[in-house]
């Protein structure tokens, strides 16, 4: 029996190859995703590990609440004394290590994209945590050694100047040495060295040091040591071996990573779902064709459970066949991405591809899975098949499904799945679980209209068939076809609809996004100009705002900073800090207590907070709220003012002075400064100045207007929506391919009936014709079911973002091209199997039996 | 009553009987279409006799067939099959009861596409589980003339061929019952006489008992025992004479 299997299967060659491709792409998407997270993340492991080679015992501050950036806070040089009269440290150093940018003569960045860039201090030989390929380590104090890739990439060589930015103004340094990092390429990161009391000057951290890197006296284990020197060193520093500093180092890349993952597995997850609606009607019309051969079985002995298995093992082999097809696609797509990523400036660390048992284990299984959940009902109605169809002349079978017992199902399933989306927007359960349960709801709607829709297909396709119908009989016949089987029309059409509305939904939510920025920036920024780091992203020194408001023209410059803390009762919230004597200059806020005067008004340990934060946290105005800094501090603010919530919160949830900012939550640089220019003055004028005047000091710092930043913005929601719809495509060309295949197979069904019509006189062109109209009215039917469940969902979500000041939009031109693009591509599946049946030799298909 | 009906005297050869029928009534529909497929019909058959059941379209005669074979239930009455009820079996007793005791020979061949004569001959033992005794199989191809054919898929095969490799695929297991409906029904005068030849060579070689529907005279004509139906009683049950006998018989019927 298994032999027949295998041989029905190769039989269906072309059959089985399309129902494996609805599985290829996600398996595809899966083990890519795998092989791409381990790679990067066992190349980071080298790296660390390699850096931490001779590094017996590092110190660093403990990260009390993680920020955007991920660095730690520096920490008092004065430990480093105490280190070093421990018994059994033979060397210690104390090491800057931060965020800066590095330049080239020119003021061009030597990065690579978004990677960042660091400054650090060099070590003792032993301690130093790169090779040195070329030259020698920075002595004097204009001295810089930078890794070899970024010198490369910008063409620089030993002798050569280059920029350093920190938390200052840019500064030239003689290139004197060129430096590997742990063997493997960084990324696009790059890294320059100076000597310690440059590096601490320049990243803003005289006094303090980021790290210090200790090795052991022969003889002394790195955990003794470490044991000893923790009993010395204060107990908010983090005390670890070299080893253990790796490895936490690694992880923490690991977590920063997994949001990357994450979002890939999503998106094969949803090319699967969809994958199983194609195995699912392949599956289906399979075993409707195979009705007699399946009562021929029963009746020479063939028990149910071995139909249910013939059909099972089928699902089973295509899986096997789809995973490892799968898998070895995905580590081509690993390949591919990675080069994708670095095309785009996200360079990832590369080494030879990881590609773990977990990875082959785990595609198999969700391959497989897949495969046979799928065809599991399938497979049941097969044995359901009595063998006294052996004799019955009609070979597809009816359906028997009762229309009350679908209605209920998929009712039930549909409050079910609605009801898990309303208790997330309803009580705000934020993270995974959240998302998880969005999710499980929506699927649960999906799968509710699946199985409801069949009983929609006939009204759906007589209204968008009837244009086609005009076109003449072709285009009625057409209508009619897409009719007669609404099950199989359905499963098709709710494939592409998954896709079609998540399609739907991003669009919806991008263009709110869009012009929800637009909204804040035309009505908050009361600044024509903006000052802001490289992509936006990184910070500014603030001298850069001191600057701007020396220049003729400007009548105000007012820098704002970021930390992100931890608010007690509240979690993790951001929070902003303004200049209060400037800021009701360059931004207009909206009040719920208090008024622009507070802003001004702000000293010590006083805080403006968010409508969002007072709610949760009962706030008002003369209350006091308990907020933990990054450093580990503990800080007390009161509440001088509460913001109207629709701000889009762009300040964050908690606003303090400059100054509170940077006595107890140690920032010094500003996030991004916004310039007020003298009435009557043309801006565009102002920014040229501005421009000229920080070509020198602060080459890194954007100048911008209202609309570049607008358009700068817009451009990052777009970059990002362009990859979603690219990682939405997959799912989408699947259900194309399940409109493919089941057009395919209906022809073969209807063999003698295209041939009763070529017989009387149809041509091959009608025919082509017929089929086409029938591919697009069910692609538009899907179309059309995505573009309103897309809406609906994107409505819904959007119900408790609206009080952040967060409006939906509508891009109706958007949407309905759309549609007519999902039309053509319905125009696009239907060429092979038109081609098919109009190929059909009329003698044969009549005697078709 | 069950006994007075095995003492009943059957027309044909003789044996022990395999099949019982009594009371066989099978109903479609209800009040206005109500449709009486069979109405009261008692029948036995014996080892060893090859059975033509006719009758005119709608008389029946199917519906016996399939009834007989366990194909369908009856709305009441009994079958039993070598002393085994039949009628109250669940699915799993049936494929049994199948896969041991009945074979079956369609009109439209029903052969697997995929699978040569010789694995669509040896199919229902592959069911089974049980290994194919190679001597029997190799007669049984030789027998029904397809030792240069047996790799050879359905589809380069003639539909007489077919029709016979579906006649080889229902003895191998030497059913107790081998059922035919309308085995020549879709094959030509040549093809029909090879396959017909087949089944009366079965019952007189090995003893094999056939029960076949037709409507074609001459097949009928073949058997040893002639059972006619008519808006479903049995209206006749005889040794057939001769073909132009038979077609007498069925203008009567008509």
């Amino acid at each position: 029996m298994l032999s027949l299997t295998f041989k029905n299967l190769w039989a269906r060659k072309w059959r089985s190859l399309m129902t494996a491709i609805a599985v290829i792409f996600g398996i595809a998407l899966v083990a890519g995703t795998y092989v791409l997270t381990d790679t990067t993340n066992g190349a980071f492991n080298d790296i660390f590990v390699g850096a931490n080679e001779n590094t017996d015992v590092a110190i660093t501050s403990k990260q009390q609440v993680a920020q955007e950036d991920g660095s730690n806070p520096a920490f008092s040089a004065s430990v480093l004394k105490k280190v070093r009269t421990v018994d059994g440290v033979r060397l210690a150093s104390g090491d800057i290590f931060s965020q800066g940018a590095i330049l080239d003569a020119d003021g061009d960045s030597t990065g690579g994209g978004f990677a960042p860039q660091f400054i650090a201090s060099s070590s003792p030989e032993e301690l130093e945590s790169v090779e040195y390929v070329k030259g020698r380590k920075a002595r004097g104090a204009d001295e810089s050694a930078l890794d070899e890739a970024a010198a490369e990439r910008s063409g620089l060589d030993l002798g050569d100047t280059i920029l350093l930015v920190g938390t200052g103004k840019a500064r030239p340094f003689t290139l004197v040495g060129l430096t590997r990092l742990g063997g493997a390429s960084f990324g696009g990161t790059s890294i320059a060295q100076v000597t310690l009391p440059v590096a601490q000057q320049l990243t803003g951290e005289q006094g303090r040091f980021d790290q210090i890197t200790i090795a052991a006296d022969d003889g002394v284990s790195p955990e003794e040591l470490r044991d000893r020197i923790r009993d010395v060193v204060p107990a908010d520093l983090l005390v670890e071996t070299g080893a253990e500093n790796a490895d936490r180092q690694a992880s923490e890349i690991r977590d920063n990573l997994s949001f990357l993952s994450i979002a890939l597995l999503a998106f094969a997850a949803i090319s699967l779902f969809v994958g199983s609606f194609v195995i699912f009607n392949v599956f289906s019309i399979t075993v409707a064709q195979r009705t007699r051969e399946f009562g021929m079985l029963r009746t020479l002995g063939a028990g149910r459970s071995q139909i249910l298995r013939t059909v099972l093992v089928e699902g089973l082999l295509i899986g096997l066949f789809a995973s490892f097809v799968g898998i070895l696609v995905g580590i081509g797509l690993a390949q591919g991405l990675s080069a994708l990523l670095s095309a785009v400036g996200a360079e990832l660390p590369s080494k030879t591809l990881v590609i773990a048992t977990r990875t082959i284990v785990v595609s198999l299984v969700i391959g497989v899975g897949v495969t046979l959940v799928a065809s599991l009902l399938p497979a049941l109605r097969a044995t359901r098949v009595p063998p006294i169809a052996a004799l019955s002349e009609t070979l597809v079978a009816k359906s028997n499904s009762r229309v009350w017992l679908r209605g209920l199902i998929s009712g039930l399933l549909a409050v079910i799945g609605l009801a898990l989306i309303a208790s997330v927007l309803i009580s705000g359960t934020d993270g995974g679980t959240g998302a998880a349960r969005i999710g499980g709801g929506a699927i649960a709607v999906v799968i509710a209209i699946s199985i409801f829709s069949p009983q929609l297909v006939r009204p759906m396709a007589s209204v968008i068939g009837a244009p086609l119908q005009r076109l003449g009989l072709t285009g009625k016949l057409a209508r009619e076809n897409s009719q007669r089987n609404p099950s199989r029309t359905a499963v098709t059409s709710a494939a592409l609809m998954i896709g079609l509305a998540l399609v739907t939904f991003v669009t919806i939510f991008a263009s709110g996004l869009n012009s929800s920025v637009t909204d804040v920036i035309d009505s908050n920024l009361k600044g024509e100009i903006i000052l802001q780091g490289p992509g936006g992203f990184n910070p500014i020194p603030p001298e850069a705002a001191e600057l701007a408001s020396s220049i003729p023209g400007v009548e105000a410059a007012s820098g704002i900073r970021f930390s992100n803390v931890k608010v007690t009762g509240a979690g993790g919230r951001s929070l902003s800090s303004v200049q209060p004597e400037s800021v009701n200059q360059v931004i207009e806020l909206e009040w719920q207590e208090g008024s622009a005067e507070d802003l001004t008004r702000l000293s010590g340990q006083e805080a403006v907070v968010s409508a969002g934060l007072a709610d949760a946290a009962g706030l008002s105005v003369g209350d006091s709220l308990e907020v933990l800094s990054k450093t580990g501090k503990t800080v007390e603010l009161t509440t001088t003012g509460v913001l109207a919530s629709g701000n889009l919160e762009f300040l964050g949830d908690i606003i303090v002075s400059q100054q509170e900012m940077e006595r107890d939550f140690g920032v010094d640089v500003d996030f991004f400064a916004l310039v007020r220019t003298n009435p009557g003055l043309e801006v565009g004028e102002v920014q040229q100045r501005i421009d000229d005047a920080f070509q020198k000091p602060f080459p890194t710092v954007d100048v911008l207007n209202q609309q570049e930043l607008k358009d700068n913005q817009r451009q990052q929601i777009n970059t990002l929506l362009a990859m979603i719809y690219v990682l939405l495509a997959l799912a989408v060309v699947v259900s194309l391919v399940g409109i493919v295949v089941t057009l395919i197979l209906s022809i073969y069904e209807r063999t003698r009936e295209l041939g009763m019509l070529r017989s009387i006189g149809m041509s091959r062109r009608q025919v082509r014709r017929m089929i086409r109209y029938e591919a697009v009215i069910t692609a538009v039917l899907g179309a059309i079911a995505g573009l309103i469940l897309g809406v609906i969902f994107a409505f819904l979500i959007g119900i408790p973002l609206e009080g952040d000041g967060f409006a939906l939009s509508y891009p109706v031109p958007v949407l309905a091209t759309i549609v007519v693009i999902t039309a053509f591509a319905g125009v696009l599946a239907a060429i092979y199997p038109a081609r098919k049946a109009s190929k059909l030799d009329v003698l044969e298909a009549v005697s078709y039996e | 009553m069950e006994s007075t009906l095995q003492e009943t005297p059957q027309p044909g050869a003789s044996g022990a009987t395999i099949i019982t029928a009594s009371g066989l009534t099978k109903i479609y529909g209800e009040g206005e279409a109500e449709v009486r497929a069979l109405d009261g019909v008692d029948v036995s058959f014996n080892k060893g006799v090859y059975t033509s059941i006719m009758g005119p379209s709608g008389s029946g005669k199917s519906t016996l067939m399939h009834i007989l074979a366990g194909l369908d239930t009856p709305t009441t009455g009994s079958v039993e099959v070598e002393g085994t009820e039949i009628t109250g079996l669940d699915d799993g007793d049936l494929t049994r009861l199948r896969r041991d005791k009945l074979g079956f020979v369609f009109q439209f061949f029903n052969l697997l596409p995929v699978l040569s004569a010789e694995e669509n001959i040896v199919l229902p033992l592959s069911i089974a589980g049980r290994k194919p005794e190679q001597d029997w199989v190799d007669e049984l191809i030789s027998r029904v003339g397809l030792q240069d054919r047996r790799g050879h898929r359905p589809s380069e095969l003639s539909g007489g061929q077919q029709q016979r490799v579906a006649v080889a695929r229902a003895l191998v297991t030497r059913p107790t019952v081998l059922f035919a409906d309308e085995p020549t029904g879709n094959l030509d005068s040549k093809a029909s006489h090879d396959v017909l030849e087949l089944l009366r060579g079965s019952v007189d070689d090995y003893g094999q008992t056939v029960i076949m529907v037709t409507h074609e005279p001459d097949s009928a004509a073949i058997g040893d025992r002639l059972i006619a139906l008519r808006d479903g009683k049995l209206v006749h049950d005889a040794p057939p004479v001769s073909a132009d006998a038979v077609i007498e018989l069925l203008k009567t019927l008509a």
